[in-house]
């Protein structure tokens, strides 16, 4: 009677041996599948660049494709043009995005926050809708801009034609060129604590001497980051060249992989060569652009931070003016000219009888490849976006709060694709399904599209997710843990909702990838298979620009749109420089 | 004629009036110490002085020199005033060695190389840092910092040298040191210094003269004893120390000052005298005042002489000893008082005590 019932509470316990053994299954898998679509790919080009056999014949090694590709001229121009419109653009690109940036963050100019929402919007354009828009205005018969030059009696003979290596260099700066720079350059100049220019001004220095010997060299080191990431990016546009630099002849070197590839018989090998070269090259940067973005940015921030900014006097004008009309350029223009030519008759003839017309869109709504192409890309980038948030955040964890051995070989793999040029990936995955027979079947499938661009931002996603799991602080999951949850429960119950927004974002970002960019699947597709953006690209080269121009419009709509929706949401859709 | 005049200096922000019609002179060689809570317009005031924020009405002279006036559109900028800035985060250039930084001032004056390297070699020896000129500005502590800051602030022989709170980011034995060297710069220097800070300590030990803000206004400018014995306002006297305060009624006036007697104080009632403040003379009997005085120029005694004036007769509650001194937990009548006093007489709980007033230390007050 006096026994006081006790209850015994059982607690499962778990042994650590196999939860260990669980890890590293789990590990096991992602670094095998990381590895298997991310590293073997990259060593199938290095092999079959001493392949002589086409792609899906037994291999047959030899030196050929190697020999082709050094006598070849046109493989050596086209890494020279590389170089040249990297170098080029990043001359004019860079001065321009640092005083911008200045101008945005340090100045009185008028409309700022405006001003940066545009360049935001400019930065997450698409590529080909920006290209196409300008196309539009600067082709030398038909641009609307080169049309109403002529009607000025003394500029009668001025056209500046987009076709061209300026036009090429001309595109870069209003699609991403200037826009990519100030995302990056513009918050680290207005975290500058501004008693530094302050300082200054009281030595005796005025606004501008302030700014070239104070702001700027602070500056360095996020300049130097941005322009060598600029500088690994060479290799990887793609899009500008193919629309302005083949129909004349003109190839860069991701034009000139695909060309290769795409002869009939395919000339894969000597792609494979010319992939090679760039590999070794982009190998040697790889640590570099690591350490680059890992590094912590020296103490330009101080705890007292004061968001003070300098009167520009009456410089305020024209100096609105200036990035105004930058703005309008980058961000205004190339939207009213997608648009208007959807709406056109035949863009920029406005003295014809019927000016404007919904012809086309009827025509593009009832059009079944438009249809299928819209399909695909949602496809493709739906599960893109899920497959990837989720998968992203499971490496992000798994490398920043669990100690499993091979995190740092993870990481590395991780780091990869952040230099390999979309082409080049694309390529390997070629290899990869075609040269391979267990795997030929899947060649033609959506399921190809959607591994390319799942691959395309990892280096990306996981940063931004690692970032967040290192803020986040570790005791929330111990907590969990210590309650008795495990790994997955933990993972599901309590990570995932705490960071849901950002794997949200890396969602949106993967759509948005997914949606716009060409270069890593145009090798993959099919015509089954074919998304907007390779729709859009067929139909500007078969010269159907006012059809093109609607698909163009669905593209864009996928995109800006997605990303103003996240935005209104509060999402930072974008890149920062940290 | 004030060395540096501000007349009717107004600032904006929004909603906020930060400086509200300030008129303040300063003379040639002053440690002047503009004194206030944070937000109450002093560093605004100085960033106005130093050009680095535009009034919206008011004027600023340089001796004969007109800096700013808003009425006839005059503004010099920052950089042609010729005044040296110390700020509070030091504002050091990360991307330059301690030489180029403090030479920096000289070189945008286009002196020659040889007497640039001269003369930043000498404010480095100034400041007591000889022989760092090489270093990264960044490695260097605190201090140092603050004394590289220093150095270029002064390098280049500024006609005034504006402080902005240059002492809040040390800790508190290094800003000690610093306030006893940067009083002893100033000697040897001569320059005119306007400082800023909200530390009643600094202000008090280095200034010659304070003013003292609030709400955008100064609310009284003197010598640091002045302000600090004879406040001006209420807000002087809460914000520059410790206030013993009782209320009581002026019970009679005459030509050298008033009785008061003092409420909530057990029968019999208490009668302290006051000197009369320079300024009220309207008071008369009846009125209610505020009675207030430093807590350290109370005289706390066991016993007392018949007939003394002046005195409370107090228990004491608690006492707690804090090394230098000792503090005393007091009912007077039915509130507690805290007293510090110099360590030298413990005193026990329970214990009547005797507090005794210096006339001279009383100020009265209007109630409420």
């Amino acid at each position: 009677m006096s026994d006081t019932p006790t209850t015994v509470v059982a607690i499962r316990s778990r042994l650590s041996l196999p939860q260990l053994h669980w890890g590293l299954v789990l590990m096991f898998l992602l670094i095998g599948s990381l590895g298997f679509y991310i590293v073997y790919p990259l060593i199938l080009i290095l092999i079959n660049s001493f392949n002589v056999a086409t792609i899906a014949d037994p291999p047959v090694y030899g030196l050929q494709a190697w020999r082709d590709a050094f006598n070849e001229p046109g493989i050596w121009q086209s890494l020279w043009n590389s170089i040249k419109i990297g170098v080029i653009l990043q001359v004019i690109a860079l001065p321009l995005g640092i005083f911008i940036s200045w101008l945005l963050a340090r100045t009185n100019i008028f409309f700022a926050a405006g001003f940066e929402l545009f360049f935001w919007v400019s930065f997450m354009m698409p590529t080909i809708a920006t290209t196409f828009g300008w196309m539009l205005l600067l082709d030398p018969n038909t641009g609307l801009v080169n049309t109403s030059i002529r009607q000025i009696p003394l500029l009668r003979n001025l056209s500046f034609d987009i076709y061209s290596f300026w036009g090429i260099i001309w595109a870069h700066l209003v699609s991403n060129g200037i826009s990519t720079q100030v995302m990056l350059m513009t918050p680290a100049f207005r975290r500058m604590d501004s008693s530094l220019e302050e300082a200054s001004r009281m030595s005796g220095a005025s606004t501008w001497k302030t700014m070239l010997r104070i702001t700027v060299p602070m500056m360095t080191p996020i300049i130097i980051v941005v322009l060598l990431l600029s500088v690994i990016r060479i290799f990887s546009s793609f899009e500008i060249e193919l629309l302005l630099g083949v129909p004349w002849g003109f190839y860069v070197y991701s034009t000139k992989i695909v060309d290769l590839a795409r002869q009939e018989p395919p000339l894969v090998n000597q792609a494979a060569a010319l992939g090679s070269i760039i590999l070794l090259f982009l190998a040697a940067f790889i640590p570099l652009q690591r350490r680059l973005i890992t590094r912590r940015q020296f103490t330009t921030v101080t705890g007292q931070f004061k968001p003070k900014i300098i009167d520009l006097g009456v410089w305020r004008y024209p100096a609105t003016l200036f990035v105004g009309l930058i703005v309008f350029l980058l961000g205004v223009v190339p939207i009213l000219s997608v648009l208007g030519g959807s709406f056109m008759t035949r863009f920029g003839f406005f003295h014809l009888p019927k000016t404007w017309t919904l012809e086309y869109w009827k025509m593009a709504l009832s059009d079944p490849r438009l249809a299928m192409a819209l399909e695909n890309t949602l496809i493709v980038a739906v599960i893109a976006a899920l497959v990837g948030a989720f998968l992203f955040s499971l490496i992000a964890y798994v490398i920043v709060r669990t100690k499993l051995p091979g995190r740092a070989w993870l990481d590395s793999i991780c780091w990869l694709p952040s230099a390999i040029p979309g082409v080049l990936s694309g390529l390997g995955l070629l290899w990869l399904f075609l040269g391979t027979a267990v795997f030929r079947p899947f060649y033609g499938t959506i399921f190809l599209l959607v591994i390319a661009y799942i691959l395309g931002g990892v280096t990306l996603s996981t940063q931004i997710l690692k970032a967040n799991f290192v803020q986040l602080g570790s005791e929330l999951e111990e907590a969990s843990r210590m309650s008795g949850a495990g790994f997955w429960r933990t993972y599901f119950g309590i990570v995932l909702p705490l960071m849901a927004q950002t794997i949200v974002m890396i969602g949106v970002i993967k759509f948005m990838f997914a949606a716009q960019h060409a270069s890593s699947i145009i090798l993959l597709a099919t015509s089954e298979t074919r998304t907007l953006i390779l729709l859009a690209l067929d139909q500007v080269a078969s010269g159907h620009r006012e059809v093109a121009s609607i698909t163009v419009v669905f593209i864009m709509t996928l995109t800006l749109g997605v990303a103003l929706i996240a935005r209104s949401f509060g999402l930072k859709v974008g890149i920062r420089a940290e | 004629m004030g060395f540096l005049r501000i007349q009717d200096l107004s600032k904006r922000f929004g909603k906020v009036l930060a400086v509200d019609g300030l008129n303040l002179e300063i003379r040639e060689g002053e440690f002047f110490t503009l004194l206030g809570p944070s937000g109450c317009g002093k560093t605004t005031t100085l960033r106005m002085v130093g050009g680095l924020e535009r009034p919206d009405a008011g004027e600023i002279y340089l001796g004969e020199r007109c800096l700013v006036s808003h009425a006839q559109g005059v503004f010099v900028k920052p950089e042609r005033r010729d005044m040296g800035m110390v700020f509070q985060s030091y504002a050091l250039w990360p991307h330059m060695t301690v030489f180029e930084n403090v030479s920096y001032p000289l070189k945008l004056r286009r002196v020659k190389g040889p007497v640039v390297r001269e003369r930043t070699r000498a404010a480095l020896e100034l400041v007591g840092l000889g022989g760092l000129e090489e270093r990264p500005a960044t490695a260097l502590s605190g201090g140092q910092q603050q004394r590289v800051a220093l150095a270029r602030a002064l390098v280049f022989s500024p006609r005034i040298l504006l402080l902005d709170e240059p002492l809040s980011n040390l800790d508190a034995r290094l800003r000690e040191e610093m306030r006893r060297e940067l009083k002893a710069l100033q000697r040897r220097v001569g320059v005119t210094v306007l400082f800023v800070t909200h530390d009643q300590m600094e202000a008090l030990s280095l200034s010659d003269r304070i003013g003292i803000m609030n709400r955008g206004r100064l609310e009284q400018v003197g010598a640091p004893e002045e302000v600090y014995y004879r406040p001006a306002t209420p807000f002087a006297r809460d914000f520059l120390g410790k206030v013993f305060a009782l209320t009581g009624k002026i019970v009679a006036a005459d030509d050298d000052g008033f009785d008061v007697e003092l409420k909530d104080l057990a029968a019999p009632p208490v009668c302290v005298r006051a000197s009369r403040p320079v300024l009220e003379n309207t008071w008369t009997t009846g009125k209610e005042v505020m009675v207030a005085i430093r807590p350290e120029q109370i005289t706390l005694s066991c016993s007392v002489a018949d007939g003394k004036r002046n005195v409370l007769a107090v228990t004491l509650q608690a006492s707690q000893f804090l090394g230098d001194r000792y503090e005393y937990t007091v009912a007077v009548g039915s509130e507690s008082r805290v007293l510090t006093t110099p360590a030298s007489q413990p005193l026990k709980p329970g214990q009547k005590i005797y507090l005794e007033l210096d006339p001279e230390a009383i100020t009265l007050w209007p109630m409420g």
